[in-house]
């Protein structure tokens, strides 16, 4: 499985598309919206500066692109091209494949993580403490795999030209209405009451939790978990009846 | 020899699709090192039987057995290689990249430069998988089921998009996979490769095995000889009915077409009716008339 796992990634880091807009892009909207803010004034209601908030906004943007975007479509062209089946005449275990395509986008959600963090120290004086900075790599990072999840249902529940625009307005979806592009508290309160359901929503809380030193909501960690186990539960069910159906 | 399973063994397998009953109580076994057609018409069963024998498929009833084993574990222990024809690559690697994942992949692989060049795409290594012709993927396809040292080789279709030299190649290549005492099962539609290729060929008719041999028994068993010749004068057809051993009788102006399963005996009988015949041609039918003979008195059958 390792050697699928290597092709896997030599395939996505030779796509200069999905590396520019999972790993460069993040950050380059990162200086977008926070470029022009100053360091003082706070996002009401977080305590945080434009930037430490927008900081994590587009870290987890970053991951949930590159966790959703490269493995919906690319297993449900996958499915309908055959690879799928070519795969399991090899000794490669069922689930071989989904792990494989997972890891690769873990090693690339990486990256685009760490990148927005270093621009957003380096250009807008964003400091957090070392234990601050780990923790949001490391619940980002961790974090992405929901999306992950998201990305394999998705890919085995749309075909063929279904898939591109079902990803699309998930993923524009998820990121808009979760926060991701701008604080949820700039929306109208019937918005807002929808977002807070969101994962995506969660997602970023998550880390702007960190970076306000205190423990993280319940309701987010439900949304989270909650999604976790509706999306790789619905991969699961959707893989197999695929199984069958091949 | 008995003690061994046999390489492929169908019992009573059946598989439907709604109504369609794609293969139905199909029971045959495959003994090693032969190389076997499965001919038959589109719609025939071919690749439903050839998913069943590689268990992505599972038999509403009756058993596959592979060396006496399921299908699963017989590929998980190496000892299957498989080309389909609706097996896909990943495409934006290169030919190489793909062929060491399968070598990577398999229990007793061979050096992916080896199965390169044995596969005749030595030189298209370094090329993107998604830049192949037709012919070209169907040797990738080919280098993938033989990345290792497996027993059985199964091959769906395997020379379609192939121009008449790579086909040519291609079994080429295949017969040297045969001769280190594989067992090869290839399914096509081209009669000709089944002929030229095979040890044995298998018939399959919706879904149920129809004729199982030589090519030379399946022409044998078609009825098989043709009888053409000329008369003079006219020609009394319900006499030339007569004909002991026919099995058709076709006569366009003086020219008489005849099938008969004894060609020997007809054509003495022949002379036996006064008739002298000028021109005669006595041939066996070719396997492609074989396999319409069968398929065309079984469809007869079935009405």
């Amino acid at each position: 499985m390792n050697s699928l796992i290597r092709l896997e990634l030599t395939r996505a880091l030779r796509n200069r598309k999905f590396l520019f807009f999972s790993v460069i892009y993040p950050s380059v909207l990162f200086l977008i919206i926070a470029g022009n803010a100053d360091s003082t004034t706070k996002v009401p209601g977080t305590g945080l500066t434009l930037p430490t908030y927008m900081m994590v906004s587009m870290a987890s943007f970053g991951a949930l692109t590159a966790a959703l975007m490269g493995n919906s479509e690319r297993i449900a062209k996958e499915r309908e091209g055959g690879w799928v089946r070519q795969l399991r005449l090899t000794t490669l275990p069922g689930r071989g494949y989904v792990l494989a395509k997972t890891a690769s986008a873990a090693v690339v959600s990486l990256p685009s993580i760490v990148i927005v963090f270093v621009v957003a120290a380096a250009v807008k004086d964003v400091r957090l403490d070392a234990w601050q900075w780990l923790a949001l790599t490391g619940a980002i990072w961790a974090g992405s795999l929901v999306f992950a999840a998201l990305g394999v249902a998705l890919g085995y529940l749309a075909s063929g030209d279904a898939v591109r625009p079902i990803t699309m307005i998930t993923y524009f979806g998820l990121s808009m209405l979760g926060g991701l592009w701008m604080p949820t508290t700039t929306f109208p309160d019937w918005l807002q009451d929808i977002a807070k359901w969101l994962p995506t929503h969660a997602y970023a809380a998550l880390g702007q939790a960190i970076e306000q030193s205190r423990a993280p909501h319940v309701q987010d960690l439900v949304v989270l978990v909650v999604s976790f186990a509706l999306f790789a539960g619905g991969a699961a069910w959707l893989y197999r009846k695929d199984t069958l159906k091949a | 020899m008995t003690t061994t399973a046999p390489v492929v063994a169908f019992d009573q397998v059946s598989k439907a699709y709604a109504a369609v009953r794609a293969v139905d109580g199909l029971t045959l076994a495959l003994r090693p090192g032969e190389t076997v057609a499965l001919l038959g018409p589109n719609g025939a069963g071919k690749s439903t039987t050839l998913d069943l024998l590689l268990g992505l498929k599972k038999p509403d009833s009756g058993t596959v057995r592979l060396f006496g084993t399921g299908p699963r574990d017989a590929i998980v222990a190496g000892r299957v290689g498989a080309m389909l024809q609706s097996g896909g690559l990943m495409d934006e690697v290169t030919v190489a990249e793909l062929v060491r994942l399968a070598c990577d992949l398999h229990p007793k692989p061979y050096r992916p430069s080896e199965v390169l060049s044995r596969a005749g795409i030595a030189q298209l290594a370094g090329r993107k998988v998604d830049k192949l012709s037709g012919g070209q993927a169907q040797r990738v396809r080919f280098a993938l089921a033989t990345a290792g040292d497996s027993d059985l080789i199964v091959l769906d279709e395997p020379t379609t998009g192939m121009d008449v030299t790579t086909r040519q190649a291609f079994w080429a290549t295949m017969r040297e996979q045969a001769d280190r005492g594989r067992t090869v099962l290839f399914a096509t539609h081209y009669l000709e490769e089944a002929d030229a290729v095979a040890d044995r060929v298998l018939v399959l008719h919706r879904g149920r095995l129809l004729a199982d041999g030589t090519a030379a028994e399946i022409k044998a068993k078609a009825g098989a000889r043709r009888v053409s010749f000329d008369l003079a004068g006219t020609v009394d057809e319900a006499a030339l009915r007569g004909l002991p051993f026919l099995t058709s009788l076709a006569v366009s102006g003086r020219t008489v077409r005849i099938q008969s399963t004894d060609a020997d005996a007809t054509v003495h009988a022949l002379y036996g009716l006064g008739l002298y015949p000028r021109n005669l041609e006595v041939a066996g039918l070719g396997l492609e008339q074989a396999f319409v003979a069968i398929t065309t008195a079984e469809e007869a059958k079935a009405k």
